[in-house]
Parts: C-alpha cells; structure tokens; sequence
C-alpha cells in the first residue's frame, strides 16, 4: 500500500496544479489580511464569511476536485489503471491508497491558508481552530466523493464543477431534501458552531456537521471500490 | 492453461467476439489476425479486464476475475501505449514487483528490465522513451513477477528488427520453459518466427488452429485474385482460360480482365505466352488480394468467385 501511496501521491503533485490551487491559497491569505486591516464591523463574523463563502464554497471543495478526481480517473481514462488493476492487490486497498495520497496534497494545499487566513483577520485562536476542523471535514467529505466521481464519469471535473456551483451553488441553498445531498451546508454549519457565531449559516447541529460529511465519504469510498471491481478495464 | 468455451462477447450492438473456443497450454501460442479481428477483446476476456457476454473462461483452472490470486500469476502486456509517464523505467517495473508482493522488489525490476536489454539505472522518465523501449518496459513489469502465464498484446510493435529478435527469442525461451505465452500479432511473418502453435482469428470469430506451417500452407493455397489491363480482354481471357491456371474469370469494364487462380507462379508463368497467343498487349498485372485481411477474409469464408 505504501508504494501504491506513494505513486498516487507523485502523479497527484503537478507544477500547475501547486501553482493554481496555491494562488487561490494566496489570496485567501490576502483576503484575511485585508479583513485584519479593515476596521469595519466584527473581525470574527467577517472572517467566518471568509472561510464560509471563498473556503468552504469555492477553495476546498475545488482543490479537492482537482486532486481527488484525478488520483483514479486519469489512470482509468488513459488506460494505465491496468497496471494497478491486474495486481493482486485488494481493490479496496487501490482505492484508499488513492484517498490517502490525494487527502495528503489537498489537506495542506487548503488548510494552511485558509488557517492563516483566518489568523491573519485577527478573529482569534476559536476561529482558526473552526477553520481546521470544518475545513478537513470537509475535504475528507469532498475527496471521497470525487474519488467516486472520477471512476464513475468522463470529464469528471465538469460534472465535479456542475455539482459545486449548480448543485450545492444553488439547487441545495433551497434546503429541504436537497441540502441534505450537499456538503458545503454542513461543512458551513461546523464552522460556525466552533466559531460561536455566525447563525445564518447553522443549518444543522455540530454532530451532523461532522458526522454526514464523514459518512458520505465513506459511502462514496465503498461505491469506489464496488465500480473499481466490477467496472471494465481498457 | 487458458481455455474459451463458446466465447462471445459484444458491445452494444457491435459484436466484437463470436463463439470463440480454444484452448492453450504451455509453450507459445500465437493470435494471429488483422486489426479488428477481435485479438485484443480475447486477451481482455482472458486476462478478466472485461466479461464475456456468453460463455465460459477458464485461465489456470480459474475464472478470471473472480479470483484475485489469480492476478499474480499472469503477466499482460496491454495493446495501450499509455505509461506512467512521469516515472523511470527502473520506478515503474519495481512498482509491479510491489504490487506484486516480492520479496526484493528492487532487484526483481532489474533483472526483467536486463531481459528486455534496458538500464534499470536509467534516471530518464519514461515520456522521454522511444516507442520500442516503451514496448520493452511494457514486456518488463510483466515479466517481474515471473508469472506463469504470458498474454501478449501485440509486443513488437514498434521494435526494431534486432529488438524484435530478442524478444522473440526470449518469448521462445520462456514457452520453453514451460510457460504458457500467448502473443497477439497482426504482421505473419512475426508469427512465424515464434515458430508456434497459431490461433487466426479474423471478423470476430477463430479462422483457423493449428501449426503455423500447416496455416501457412492453407493461406497459400487460397485462390489469388488479379486484375490484369489489357487492349483484349475477352480474347486474352479466353487464351488465359486455355492455360489451365485460371480457375475464374471476369471481364470489367474497359480494358480490365479480373481472374482468380490457385497457383500464382504458375499464372504469372503463363501470362505472357497466353498474352502473345491471343496478340494482346498486356498493359498492367496487379494482385489484388495480397494483403493479410484478404487472407483472413478467406479463411473465415472466401468471397464469390467471379463469373466465368
């Protein structure tokens, strides 16, 4: 598992994938810092509109689109999954070696910046340590989906897109049935509640906060595996 | 070690294999066919990457897929060029050998990247590799595990003539020993020189099994077909008629004669004396049907001789 790891994690690690994510990581700092130096309302409740409205809407869940997607998706569309595939290597092995190497470049590709972000606004220690939390759950939530995501589908990242700004964007703001499908509300909802503030964007408890997100990756994890062992291979 | 029973397997509407059936054992076995025969489906089908639509596949007395265990007793090079890229050779092949569970994963790559005449050192990644080392780096990881079991997806495309005589002889070599390699070709005198049991395969469907040479004989003793050009068509295709070479005639349009014969030496032998007996001047003789899918053809159904 730890050569399987290590491979996934080198074919994960690109010169314009760092480059990309790790502006967007930039200006999330930046963004931060601009709050720290503003002297308008809260810091607190500014910042947490930060890490709700560019992290846990756009940043995370993106990056986690771009790493996770690819980790088993790119082997499958350009047929080199038969070199992992025809091993006797169990297939829920492949799948969290994958999960494993894309949650090792996504956790710190997100939460480093976004932590310093929200260091950086000054919104105190309650803050950054809400930003961690909600920002891993998240991330392992998302990475677990898009693993799902890239065996399932072609163009994985437009279906992955189409789910992060039309889906949870809009179709799950409506709430109901439709929001429980989404992470991004629950994610949003953790981060407040660790915060201690913010109640526009408490949604649903703490528990279900950590716990939905987690489950919907695991869900997604074991649907990987059942695709990877029944899916034909190029 | 490999055995079809009345294997087909489709893609939609498109059939791709055709109750196939046979049975391979040690030594190399040859899939001879052109491009879209249905090689490829067939080591995909043996190797278990896809299922059969209908039938049964029984590789070392198991059913692909269903047994994991099974995975570490074959080695395939896939028809695929893509590699890991970003790796070195030495990287990918010892990769396998994890996979693989080897006990000195590292020494494993390097001797089965000796046996394909490549540096297990070489620090190049392997987007940097000619078309025929990529081959060979290909038939490397699946030898490191040496597996019992070969399936070869076309191996020598794209290896020079002294690259392919190396693998071939290794092939040789490895069925020698006792292995089962079957290798997949579309070019026959490759074949050939595996000096193997063949399977032709052709539309689909098995054409022909056997010893090559026997195969050989009976692609050659196909009727050959040949347009001729000529200023008297009917008259030389009459004199043709008389020579006894000729076992179908048809005359096209213009100045074009269309004959079918079963010994070709012997045709090209008589032409000009039957082009001068009916005072004819030969403008053009072009073989028609010399290509592999033409043999193939044949082999599946010969198509109509033409009308004498």
């Amino acid at each position: 598992m730890t050569a399987l790891f290590r491979m996934f994690l080198a074919s994960q690690v690109t010169r314009a994938r760092l480059l990309g994510l790790g502006s967007l990581g930039l200006l999330s700092v930046l963004l931060g810092l601009a709050l720290g130096a503003g002297d308008g309302g809260d810091p607190a409740t500014e910042a947490t509109e930060l890490v709700a409205a560019f992290g846990l809407s756009l940043f995370v869940p993106v990056t986690c689109l771009v790493f996770a997607s690819a980790v088993l998706g790119e082997p499958h569309e350009d047929a080199t999954l038969v070199y992992l595939w025809l091993r006797p290597v169990a297939r829920w092995r492949l799948v969290a070696a994958a999960a494993a190497a894309a949650l090792a470049v996504s956790l710190p590709v997100v939460v480093v910046p976004l932590a310093l972000a929200a260091a950086v606004a000054g919104a105190g220690a309650d803050l950054v340590l809400a930003t961690v939390a909600s920002c891993s759950v998240a991330t392992v939530a998302y990475t677990g989906v898009f693993i799902w995501l890239g065996l399932r589908v072609r163009r994985a990242l437009v279906w992955g897109l189409a789910y992060i700004l039309v889906w949870e964007g809009f179709v799950a703001r409506a709430g109901g049935t439709a929001s429980l499908l989404a992470i991004r509300p629950h994610t949003r909802s953790l981060l407040a509640h660790l915060a201690g503030g913010s109640g526009e964007l408490i949604e649903v408890s703490a528990a279900t906060g950590v716990v939905l997100p987690l489950v919907a990756a695991a869900l997604a994890l074991a649907l990987a595996v059942r695709r990877l062992t029944r899916q034909e291979v190029a | 070690m490999i055995e079809l029973d009345h294997v087909s397997k489709w893609f939609g509407g498109v059939v791709a294999v055709s109750d196939v059936s046979f049975s391979v054992g040690p030594g190399v076995t040859a899939l001879l066919g052109p491009n879209g025969a249905g090689k490829s489906t067939v080591i995909r089908l043996v190797c278990g990457l896809t299922l059969p639509s209908q039938g049964r596949i029984s590789v070392l007395g198991r059913q692909p897929r269903r047994h994991l265990d099974l995975f570490g007793h074959i080695g395939l090079v896939p028809q695929q060029e893509a590699l890991f890229e970003s790796m070195t050779a030495g990287a990918f092949v010892t990769l396998a050998a994890e996979l693989h569970s080897l006990d000195a994963p590292g020494s494993a790559a390097r001797a089965a990247l000796g046996a394909v005449d490549l540096d297990a050192g070489d620090t190049r990644a392997l987007a940097e590799y000619s078309k025929g080392m990529r081959q060979r780096v290909k038939v490397a990881q699946a030898l490191v595990h040496d597996p019992p079991l070969l399936v070869l997806d076309e191996p020598l495309d794209g290896l020079d003539p002294r690259q392919r005589l190396t693998l071939i002889a290794l092939f040789r070599r490895l069925g020698s020993e006792g292995r089962g390699v079957l290798v997949s070709s579309h070019v026959l005198d490759e074949v050939e020189r595996f000096g193997s049991r063949v399977l032709v395969m052709a539309q689909g469907r098995l054409a022909a099994e056997g010893d090559f040479h026997a195969i050989r004989t009976l692609m050659d003793n196909r009727p050959h077909r040949l347009r001729l050009r000529t200023d008297r068509p009917r008259r030389l295709g009459a004199a043709l008629l008389e020579t006894g070479t000729v076992v179908g005639l048809a005359v096209g349009g213009g100045d074009q004669l269309v004959v079918d014969t079963l010994d070709v030496a012997g045709f090209r032998r008589a032409v000009a004396p039957a082009a001068r007996t009916a005072d004819a001047r030969l403008l053009e003789l072009v073989p028609l049907d010399d290509d592999l899918e033409s043999v193939f053809r044949y082999l599946v159904g010969p198509d109509p001789s033409p009308t004498r």
